[in-house]
Order: structure tokens, then C-alpha cells, then sequence
């Protein structure tokens, strides 16, 4: 149904001088349906939103928000999205209340149900108790707990997260990813931008990869998966040169990928079992010093690595 | 509007927050006010009652020496000035070096004969004393205004000669008649005490508006910093217009600075016995240099990059026209660089604004304030259109 759709951006394309930043991206959201941009640093997943949400011009393409066009200059679709940026939005110098408040003012909420609203979010990111301390003092969990609350004061139809949970504890991550579950379920369209796999697998119903600043995929985890032909990963925790390993892996018969990272070699195989002597074999010829060995299941970040020949945190 | 004032509300409770208006705004110009009182007090500090000791040698003792002579005496008649007559140049130079007088007027042997019989110039000199610049500046603007009736005087009295008119023995009549109705005094001394704040108030208002520069500036400072901590980009998303954004930065900041130079005004004239004159018009010069003020940071932080570069910029800028204003120290001379200088700042038409207002010249006060107007205008519209680039989406 056209009227469900809350987020439509076709063929969308930025170019920062020389570098081509986003090219011919596409994407269509419907209500209370959670879509994450899964992709490593610098893949464009940023400048992608920033053109969304009407904060960078598009070189090219349109964004249309519940049918409304979004431009630098409209302000009508500004007022059903809501914004939480990389970085802390926030302003140290005032109060989780008085943060949201000012907020809430410049999205015109009525002052007659401002402060009803606020306490509403305010338990949503569980700063009731704190609601009139400063946000200078609060640990990073909890301005970026705040940070979301300001992208959700109006009441958006949609919910845009760009790596909201980067450089926060795993307890507050937790409590991040309960929230936009619990906004998902509420109905609000969110669009998630993350490189960190198990929040897409976790959280999104769509999930695209993107990478040099294009959709590589784009589908379900499950359409995504049934993409890589459900090959095995075989996890390799170890030192030594794996990167010139990886790439000697790649060269063998039933390796249909290998990434070296750190101190992680992931390859990716049909079977498991069947190469698995193969390749502990190898990598002990090139000295490798072998930690630990797992086997998983084809999953998102396998598939990151079919599409792009390289792992997420390359 | 409405986003305008949410803006500058949020502006203000920020800077209140962060101590910088009253530490910047109010205890820093209110302290060093208060020490700059107490070390060079003296220099500002003008006679309360405003009269000068002049001495006055008369060598000429012809027509001219009369009529400066009655001149002066007019003066001293209503107030202005106590005279000494000394008998040589000597004399009067010992008086003026053992401060007895301000200043002495020579009038040389022969001036007026130069002058009305032979259409020579001449010249009277004064000898100022150098501790009391005031005084010396009111002597030479009296002598100064002397020649030029004398100038007009002696046309008069060199046609009527040629004419037959009048015969030599009655030069000095004629004299007498032209120059009797000038208030050559007058005028100088009421330029004097209308431009002239009491030390207290001189240095309350001039370090307040030394600070106030710091204060406004914020508006375009805060702004990048925006940029920089990722709150504009917030701002920008939210349905508002970006002129908004600046507009409520603007807002608050002129706020702030009205009221910091409020409580500056208040504060002073309880702890150090201020005196600002007539508190509407010396409000309205204070506004109007605010909005000066403003104007002239938002255009310096237009230029900037960052909010670093905004500040160094800000406080070159502010410092130089603070000393180019005479807000520091007064600047007293009539010639010269600083002279010729001085009123390209707006701190000196705020400082002489305040002075006019200080001393009833309210015409003058209001002079000031159509320039300081002025200059937040052309400055702010200039700035203005450079801070653009930094809202752009």
C-alpha cells in the first residue's frame, strides 16, 4: 500500500571533488519496518542519511518522505524525521529535561504537552532519575542514550540512527538496541546505519550492504544468506602473517573466501569438514601460531565478505 | 520568531551556565575597573568643578592683550576660570612648572600692531603643564578660537581703517566691539565637560565595552562550535530556517551584552560612585554599542573557519579598537595619528556618547548613537551574509 511507505530515496549520488562518496543508492522503508545500512567506515552509509534527511544537497536522485520531497530547504517532511548523529548532538551545559525540551520546542510540540512528552521519553531512555543533571556529567552510555531521546522527542514517523551504539559499554549498547526494538514494535520506521553485524542481524527486518559508496545487497538476512550459498565460516584466532595466508587460502580448491583481520583469519567454505585439515595444514607451513578454531553458520558479516571480497572491519 | 527566542533562550542559559557572562561580562571589566580607578585615577580625573588656573602674560599690552584680557576675565566672572597675571614669560613658565596653573597664554610685544596695523601674523603661545592634559587641551582650544576672532576682527578693522572710517587711536574700540560678544571660553569648556566621564564611570564604561566585544562575540564563536560538536547539523535537521539559528544566536548575545553593561552601570554606581547622567540616554548609547559591537564580531567571526580563529580574530580586533578608542586611557590630544584615528572605533563614539550624556549635551549623545547604530548595521549585514556559509546545509 503506496501510503505506507515512509522513506523513499531513488537513485541517490554525492560527489565530494574527486571522490565519488554515494553512487545511485536506493532506498524504500515501510512503516514499522527496521532496514540497517551495513557496511564498514567511509562506505558513504553518513552522506547517504545526511541527503536524507535534507542536510546535504543530492547531486542527484530524490528523497520523497511519507510522498513529501525532502530537500535542503523543505521543512514539512523535517517534521516526521527524526535524527540521531554519529557524534553526540547534545548540550553539555543543560539538563537531559532541558536538552529534549529545547528540542521539542524548535519541533513546535505545543508547550501544553511538552513537558508530558519529555517525561515519556525520558523513562523511554531511562533517564527519569536524571532528568535534571546536566548531560556533561553523564557516562557516554547515557548521552548516547540522550542523544537518541532528542531523535525521538516529535514523535517521528521515522527514525534515522547512524551508528548510534559506536564507543558505548556492552550494557548500554544492550539497552540501546531493547529501545529501537521497542520504537520498531511501536510502529516508527527506522533506518539503521551500523558496520556492526549482530546489531543488523539483531535488529533490522531489511538489511543492505553497502560498500565504496553502493548496494552490493540488499534483502532479509535470510535472501541475504541463501546469496553467499550457505557457505560455512571457519574462524581462525591466531599471529603470524595472515594476511599473506588469507591470501594463499583464497588459491585453494573449496575456499570460496578468506579475510585476514587483526588477530582473526575468516575463510569461507561450502564445507567445513572437508577443508578444515587443509587449511590448518597451510597455515602452519607459513607459521602460523594457531590460538583458537571455530566453525559458524553463514551470517551477515559472511555475507559482507561474499559481496565484497573483504570483512567488515577491513 | 518563536525558534529565534527558544534559540537565544537556549544561548543565554548556556552562558550563564558556563560562567563565561559573569566572569567576562561582570567581574573582569568591574575589577580592573576598580584597580584602574585606583592607580590612574588621577590622570582621568577632571577638577569636579571643572575650573582651570590659567596664568596670562600680557607683552603686548595693546589692543589685542585688552580683549584677551576681558575675555578671560568674562570667564572668570562666570566661573569658568581663575586667572593669574604674571609679568614675564618666565614668571608664568615657573607657575606652570610648579603646577599653580594648568596652563599660561603669551602674548607676545607687538602682536597687536602685526595684526591690525601691519596684517602680519603672530602668534600666542601657550605653555601647558604636562600633568594636566585637560587644562592645557582647554587652553589651546581658547587660544585657538581667540585667533580665528581675531582673524575675522581684524578684516573688520583693516576695511574701516582703509575706508576712513575709523582713525588709528580708535583701533582699539573697534577691537573691543568685535570681540566683545565671542564666548570663546564657553565653547571650549563646554565641549570639555560634556565629552569628560568622571574616572569611576570612565573606566566601568570603557572596560565594559572592552569585555562586551568578548560577550557578542559569542554569537558567531558558538556557532562554529556548533559545527564542530555536531549540534548544528541538529539544528539544521530540525524544520526550522537557518536564519533562525543565527538570528537567536544574535539575539542573545546583544541580550547579554545590554545586560552585562546593566549590571555594570548599576554595580558601579554603587561601589564606586559612577556617574552615567541622564540613564535613558546613557542606556540608549550602551544599546547602541552593543549592537555595534555585535555587528563588527559577527563580521570578524564571519571570516573565521573555526571557533578558534574566530576567537583570536574577536580579540585582536577588540583589543585594537579598544585602544584606538581611548577606552583604556582617554586620549586627549586633538592632533596626530590616535586623534585622526579615534572616532574610525566605535568605542570612541560610545565613550563620547557617554560623556554627552554624562553632561546634558544630549544632541551629541545622539549623535553618537546614530553612528554606533550604524556601524552594527553595515558591519552585522556584511557579517551576516558571511556567517551564511556556516548554516548552509
Amino acid at each position: 500500500m503506496a501510503s505506507s511507505i515512509v522513506l523513499e530515496a531513488t537513485g541517490l549520488r554525492k560527489t565530494f571533488g574527486q571522490l565519488q562518496a554515494v553512487k545511485d543508492i536506493s532506498i524504500r522503508i515501510e512503516q514499522g519496518e527496521t532496514y540497517g545500512l551495513l557496511g564498514p567506515n567511509g562506505s558513504g552509509k553518513t552522506t547517504t542519511i545526511s541527503m536524507i534527511c535534507g542536510l546535504l544537497p543530492a547531486d542527484g536522485g530524490e528523497v520523497r518522505i511519507a510522498g513529501m520531497p525532502m530537500t535542503t530547504t523543505t521543512l514539512e517532511p523535517k517534521k516526521i524525521v527524526g535524527l540521531v548523529p554519529q557524534d553526540l548532538a547534545i548540550y553539555p551545559d543543560l539538563t537531559a529535561r532541558e536538552n529534549l525540551t529545547f528540542f521539542g520546542r524548535l519541533y513546535g510540540i505545543p508547550s501544553a504537552t511538552l513537558k508530558s512528552r519529555v517525561d515519556e521519553v525520558l523513562k523511554v531512555i531511562g533517564l527519569l532519575d536524571r532528568a535534571n543533571d546536566r548531560s556533561g556529567t553523564f557516562s557516554g552510555g547515557m548521552k548516547r542514550r540522550l542523544n537518541i531521546g532528542i531523535g525521538l522527542i516529535h514523535g517521528p514517523s521515522l527514525l534515522i540512527l547512524d551508528e548510534p551504539t559506536v564507543g558505548v559499554d556492552p550494557q548500554s549498547r544492550n539497552a540501546i538496541l531493547d529501545s529501537i526494538e521497542r520504537l520498531a514494535g511501536a510502529g516508527i520506521a527506522v533506518l539503521y546505519t551500523t558496520h556492526y553485524m549482530e546489531e543488523a542481524e539483531r535488529l533490522c527486518d531489511r538489511v543492505a550492504i553497502i560498500d565504496g559508496g553502493e548496494i552490493r545487497a540488499e534483502g532479509t538476512q535470510e535472501e541475504l544468506v541463501r546469496l553467499v550459498g550457505e557457505n560455512d565460516r571457519i574462524r581462525i584466532t591466531g599471529s603470524g602473517a595472515l594476511a599473506t595466508a588469507a591470501e594463499r587460502l583464497r588459491t585453494l580448491p573449496g575456499i570460496a573466501g578468506a579475510s585476514a583481520a587483526d588477530d582473526q583469519l575468516s575463510v569461507l567454505t561450502g564445507d567445513a569438514g572437508a577443508v578444515l585439515s587443509t587449511v590448518l595444514q597451510e597455515l602452519t607451513a607459513d607459521g602460523v601460531a594457531i590460538a583458537s578454531v571455530s566453525i559458524e553458520k553463514p551470517d551477515l558479516e559472511t555475507v559482507f565478505l561474499h559481496v565484497t571480497g573483504k570483512a567488515l572491519r577491513d | 520568531m518563536l525558534t529565534a527566542l527558544t534559540i537565544a533562550r537556549k544561548e543565554v542559559a548556556q552562558r550563564l551556565r558556563d560562567k563565561s557572562f559573569l566572569i567576562v561580562g561582570i567581574l573582569s571589566p568591574l575589577v580592573l575597573a576598580f584597580i584602574f580607578n585606583l592607580v590612574l585615577g588621577d590622570i582621568v580625573r577632571p577638577d569636579p568643578s571643572l575650573t582651570f588656573d590659567f596664568g596670562v602674560v600680557d607683552e603686548d599690552g595693546a589692543e589685542l592683550g585688552g580683549a584677551f584680557g576681558q575675555m578671560l576675565a568674562a570667564a572668570e566672572a562666570d566661573g569658568l576660570v581663575t586667572v593669574t597675571r604674571y609679568d614675564t614669560e618666565a614668571a608664568a613658565t615657573a607657575a606652570v612648572d610648579a603646577d599653580e596653573v594648568a596652563a599660561a597664554f603669551i602674548l607676545p610685544d607687538g602682536l597687536s600692531a602685526a595684526v591690525l596695523v601691519m596684517n602680519q601674523d603672530a602668534t600666542i603661545r601657550v605653555v601647558g603643564n604636562v600633568d594636566s592634559s585637560i587644562g592645557r587641551a582647554v587652553a589651546e582650544a581658547m587660544a585657538g578660537r581667540f585667533a580665528e576672532i581675531v582673524r575675522t576682527a581684524s578684516l573688520s578693522v583693516q576695511a574701516a581703517l582703509a575706508a576712513g572710517a575709523i582713525t588709528p587711536d580708535q583701533i582699539g574700540a573697534a577691537v573691543a566691539a568685535a570681540t566683545a560678544a565671542e564666548p570663546v571660553l564657553a565653547a571650549a569648556t563646554v565641549e570639555v565637560r560634556s565629552r569628560q566621564l568622571a574616572s569611576a564611570t570612565f573606566f566601568v564604561a570603557g572596560l565594559g565595552i572592552f569585555f562586551i566585544f568578548f560577550i557578542v562575540g559569542l554569537s558567531v564563536t558558538s556557532l562554529l562550535e556548533e559545527r564542530t560538536h555536531g549540534t548544528l547539523a541538529r539544528l539544521l535537521a530540525a524544520p526550522i530556517r537557518p536564519a533562525s539559528i543565527v538570528a537567536g544566536k544574535t539575539l542573545a548575545s546583544i541580550g547579554l551584552g545590554v545586560l552585562a553593561m546593566a549590571i555594570l552601570a548599576i554595580a558601579s554606581t554603587i561601589l564606586m560612585g559612577a556617574e552615567w547622567g541622564n540613564p535613558a540616554i546613557a542606556a540608549l548609547v550602551i544599546l547602541a554599542a552593543v549592537i555595534a559591537a555585535a555587528g563588527i564580531m559577527i563580521f570578524v567571526g564571519g571570516l573565521a573557519r573555526t571557533a578558534e580563529q574566530a576567537q583570536n580574530l574577536q580579540t585582536v580586533v577588540g583589543l585594537t579598537l579598544a585602544m584606538l578608542g581611548g577606552t583604556f586611557v582617554p586620549i586627549t590630544t586633538s592632533e596626530g595619528f590616535l586623534a585622526s584615528v579615534r572616532y574610525v572605533t566605535p568605542n570612541a563614539w560610545y565613550m563620547r556618547g557617554l560623556g554627552d550624556a554624562s553632561g546634558g549635551a544630549y544632541g551629541g549623545a545622539f549623535q553618537a548613537i546614530g553612528i554606533l547604530l550604524l556601524f552594527g548595521i553595515v558591519f552585522g549585514g556584511v557579517g551576516l551574509l558571511l556567517v551564511r556559509r556556516v548554516v548552509k546545509p
